[in-house]
């Protein structure tokens, strides 16, 4: 990547009066292999190779982005950020002005033991075929029909430069799987993914990430377990319950529930009209959520995590964040400008997925934090509930307050013992609700990739949800 | 244009070079621009100018498909090179078919200026303030604009060129609370766009969802308005993909030739549809496209092929590729007979959904799903529009909902925006017996 490129973006915009300049050169690689029913689909290869300007003049943000990295086209997207900036100041109403934030230079990478560059798609097909093996055709008297099997390897290297001094050099390569199953009993034809939820397997790494994530041995287990589930006939009980959560669906609760309506830009409106907006408001730090039980966290910083990286997209260092803490609502994620509006400082939320993206608030890695009962301790005091472990189906209004999961393997629970699979128990309860049942907390933290969706271009950015098993007091569960 | 189609070219003559037996290639030269606001401020403009190629190659029935962003000459063969070397280590794909015989076609559509954000602000300016004028306190959305030239060369005789447009403004008003409303205007170019209409639907709307509070979980009619029909309709084009029947995702596996819809209900796939937000005169193999009825009176006529899923189906491509995924262009869905209050008129307790996000599918095999009603929706009872609902889900099966539906609007409109991929030109929708559910606490 040519850094004299960067700089020249810079001070064309500079020259045209911007107030404040970033330039993102950025180059993102992908290998992605598909096995459809055993049979290899073609092998696809991304590089995706340009350069963003970003600029304020007149209180106006403008972003413009391309992939003709010649001077004089580079000159001309720089006019016309410019252009477009001075042209939107006079529909302005509020004013778009930046946090004061320490800026610095920096070489950071997430570690990669096995280099990525030495890996083709002829390996992630050897690999595929191995875990489609694994697979087999059925487990449990349950025949799996179809497969989808996808495994890819991304790197994606980044200059970033702004004109408030932060000169920083990344590189983060992932490595992430996901299947889709097809199972057949009895009848009855049901889909599922490995790992359930349309999750994946993932983290930043080398090809080492694939020993770490024991693929070999999960991917199997899970079939199994998941071809269980599809025998379930049980319908879960009607009356109000204790239910026990699994690591993959408090995961997804904590990044829906808590790191969705924790997104600063949300609060403030900015994502109305695409993403939705939030159940808090900009009066709500110390706001009671939940129990003394919910604790949230997002820590961009943990390594080998899928969403890792040590500065944002706007220069700023990398911290941990603390969502709700003991049930409040303690920090909100935030970018230069939800902090400029917070008269707070950045927390180094801001992200962007492509050259061509512009940054916004985003999550990283966000988790409930994980307690001090093993598993059989918040089964124990549990009379009659519902263990769900994983789930298929979800969703979550656009004010993230009225949230659903459908279970995929999931059990009753009878005087503290986990007993037959039920079919399909349904959580659909209120965001308040949910994290208010928060009785008790596992210390089996476990986290799942995912590629979460926001912004306008759409931009789906890596990410962990994780948290232990959580134990929740008289809820309702339903049946699909 | 000329530039885009050279790039084509002489992607597919190194590949030739560099002994592949099956070569396509498709350069888009892409510029859009975008105005975003919200609490009726502009929050930011955006421009961009890209040019990428995509590159499938194959070579000893090993296949690979490339995308890059590096349109330099050195780039260029840089990258096919890379997928060449890449493609010798691959397995023999028992799923290879040759690229079909094909011919040069003529240009369509004029360039045209590409659109830049400070020529959009005006019109995102009317919206704003067209929502303002019915009642909304604040106003947000987005107004993108976008211009495609798109060049195509394969090594079996195919070249040509389209250009087309698609411009989409999203508006969303608030009124008092959290009462919203939405509007939406999508058209091939900036011109066609009804900004004051949007705005005002919005605007109207929120000021309408003013007090709404939740009802009973239960079995409604449901009348979906052209947003939230697309949303679902869309999920039915995309499982009419060969690639999603194979893999064995598709709730119209073992369809074909059934009855999956009430009798007269007809969708097609048209790449020229009038209004239509994209235009594709050949598909990512260089086949001729063309409208494909994909459902004819309740009837499923065909799966969308490109020429490898079609021979695995012993069936003719129907110029959908995707190389690997054949999927719709642009879906236009028959008008039904009344008009909306006609429609309103039909129910006795139901409900008006006239936005909706996050369809999830429990199990995409049986097309079990749940979608959450968002912005504006109404109680309807005995004919008549009562008070504003909130805090419902749909939670059904699509392929029960399309056996389900009652009648459609004379009226339909094309729909495109972040929640529907696919540029849909449907009516208004009346569906009975449908599950609604809502959270408990």
């Amino acid at each position: 990547m040519d850094e004299d490129l960067a700089r020249y973006a810079m001070e064309t915009a500079q020259e045209k009066g911007a107030e404040y300049v970033e330039v993102r050169l950025q180059i993102d690689r992908e290998t992605q292999c598909f096995l459809k029913n055993s049979i290899p689909e073609p092998a696809v290869i991304l590089d995706a190779h340009g350069l963003s300007i970003r600029v304020l003049c007149d209180d106006a943000l403008s972003f413009a982005a391309t992939n003709d990295l010649s001077k004089a086209s580079i000159r001309s997207l720089a006019e016309q950020a410019m252009k477009s900036a001075k042209a939107s100041a006079s529909m302005v109403k509020n004013p778009v002005r930046f946090s004061r934030e320490k800026m610095e230079k920096a070489k950071w990478a997430a570690a990669e033991k096995k280099k990525l560059a030495n890996v083709g798609a002829d390996d992630l097909f050897k690999l595929l075929r191995e875990l489609d093996s694994s697979i087999g055709k059925e487990k449990h008297e349950v025949s799996f029909v179809n497969k989808l099997l996808s495994a890819s390897i991304t790197v994606e290297e980044k200059i970033y430069l702004n004109s408030d001094g932060a000169d920083l050099r990344s590189r983060v390569p992932r490595f992430q799987f996901y299947s889709f199953v097809t199972a057949s009993y009895s009848g009855k034809l049901q889909t599922f993914t490995i790992p359930p939820g349309y999750a994946q397997l993932g983290e930043s790494g080398g090809w080492e990430v694939v020993e770490r994530l024991k693929l070999s041995s999960f991917v199997p287990e899970e079939a199994g377990k998941l071809a269980e589930a599809v025998k379930a006939t049980e319908n879960p009980p009607q009356e109000t319950v204790d239910v026990v959560l699994g690591p993959d669906v408090t995961g997804l609760v904590s990044h829906e529930s808590s790191g969705h309506p924790g997104e600063a830009d949300r609060v403030l409106g900015r994502e109305a009209a695409q993403a939705g907006e939030s159940y808090l408001k900009k009066k709500d730090l110390g706001y009671r959520i939940g129990s003394s039980e919910a604790y949230v966290s997002d820590d961009p910083t943990m390594p080998h995590s899928m969403g890792f990286y040590l500065y944002d997209d706007e220069g700023v260092k990398a911290r941990k964040r603390c969502l709700i803490d003991g049930g409040v609502i303690r920090e909100l994620l935030h970018n230069r400008s939800t902090a400029f509006e917070f008269k707070l400082k950045s927390n180094g939320s801001s992200r962007a997925t492509l050259y061509d993206r512009e940054p916004i608030v985003r999550m990283a890695n966000t988790f409930v934090e994980p307690g001090d009962h093993a598993l059989e301790e918040l089964l124990e005091p549990v009379k009659l509930g519902v263990y769900i472990k994983s789930f298929m189906e979800w969703n979550i209004d656009d004010k993230r307050l009225n949230q659903r999961y459908v279970g995929m393997e999931s059990y009753l629970i009878k005087n503290g013992e986990v007993k037959a699979p039920v079919k399909n128990p349904v959580l659909e309860i209120t965001t308040p609700k949910f994290w208010s049942s928060v009785d008790a907390r596992g210390k089996d933290l476990g986290f799942r990739a995912a590629h979460c969706g926001k912004g306008d271009p759409m931009q789906a950015i890596p990410v962990w949800t994780g948290g232990p098993s959580i134990r929740l007091k008289n809820v309702r569960v339903g049946r699909r | 244009m000329t530039e885009i189609a050279d790039l084509a070219e002489k992607a597919v003559k190194e590949a030739v070079r560099l002994g592949a037996s099956d070569v396509s290639a498709l350069c888009y030269g892409v510029r859009e621009g975008m105005v975003r606001f919200s609490n009726n401020s502009v929050t930011v403009t955006k421009n961009l100018i890209n040019v990428e190629l995509e590159l499938y190659v194959a070579k000893s029935k090993k296949r690979i498909l490339g995308a890059s962003t590096n349109p330099s000459p050195n780039g260029i063969r840089d990258f096919v090179k890379q997928l060449l070397d890449a493609c010798q280590h691959l397995p023999e794909s028992p799923d290879y078919t040759p690229l079909p015989r094909g011919k040069r076609y003529r240009a369509s559509g004029a360039e045209r200026t590409a659109p830049v954000a400070d020529k959009l602000l005006a019109v995102s300016r009317d919206a704003i303030d067209s929502a303002l004028s019915e009642g909304a306190k604040r106003v947000s959305g987005a107004l993108t604009s976008r211009n495609v030239a798109l060049s195509v060369y394969t090594s079996t005789g195919v070249s040509g060129s389209d250009v087309y447009g698609s411009t989409v403004l999203n508006v969303r008003a608030f009124a008092e609370g959290d009462a919203s409303g939405h509007g939406l205007s999508c058209a091939p170019i900036v011109t066609g766009i009804g900004a004051e209409e949007a705005g005002q639907r919005a605007g109207e709307y929120a000021k309408k969802a003013v007090g709404a509070k939740t009802c009973q979980a239960g079995t409604y009619d449901v009348i979906m308005s052209p947003t939230v029909a697309a949303d679902i309709f869309q999920h039915v084009a995309s499982a009419a993909s060969a690639f999603e029947v194979d893999a064995g995702i598709s709730f119209l596996s073992g369809k074909k030739g059934k009855r999956i819809a009430v009798n007269g209900f007809t969708a097609f796939d048209d790449p020229a549809a009038e209004g239509g937000l994209v235009r594709r005169r050949c598909d990512d193999e260089g086949v001729s496209t063309g409208k494909r009825t994909l459902i004819r009176n309740g009837k499923l006529e065909t799966y969308l092929h490109n020429t490898t899923t079609a021979r695995k189906f012993k069936e003719e491509t129907t110029g959908n590729a995707g190389i690997i995924t054949p999927h719709p262009w642009n879906l236009v869905v028959e008008p039904g007979d009344r008009s909306f209050h006609e429609l309103v008129k039909e129910v006795n307790k139901g409900i008006i959904v006239t936005n909706n996000w996050y369809t999830r599918f429990q199990n995409t095999r049986t097309g079990e799903y749940s979608t959450l009603p968002r912005d504006a929706g109404f109680l309807i009872e005995n004919g008549r529009i009562k008070t504003p609902v909130s805090g419902l889900r749909i939670s059904d099966s699509i392929p029960r909902q399309l056996e389900n539906i009652v009648a459609m609007s004379k009226e339909r409109r094309w729909v495109q925006w972040w929640e529907v991929w696919l540029p849909t030109f449907t009516p208004w929708v009346l569906l009975k017996n449908v599950s609604i559910t809502r959270a408990i606490g």
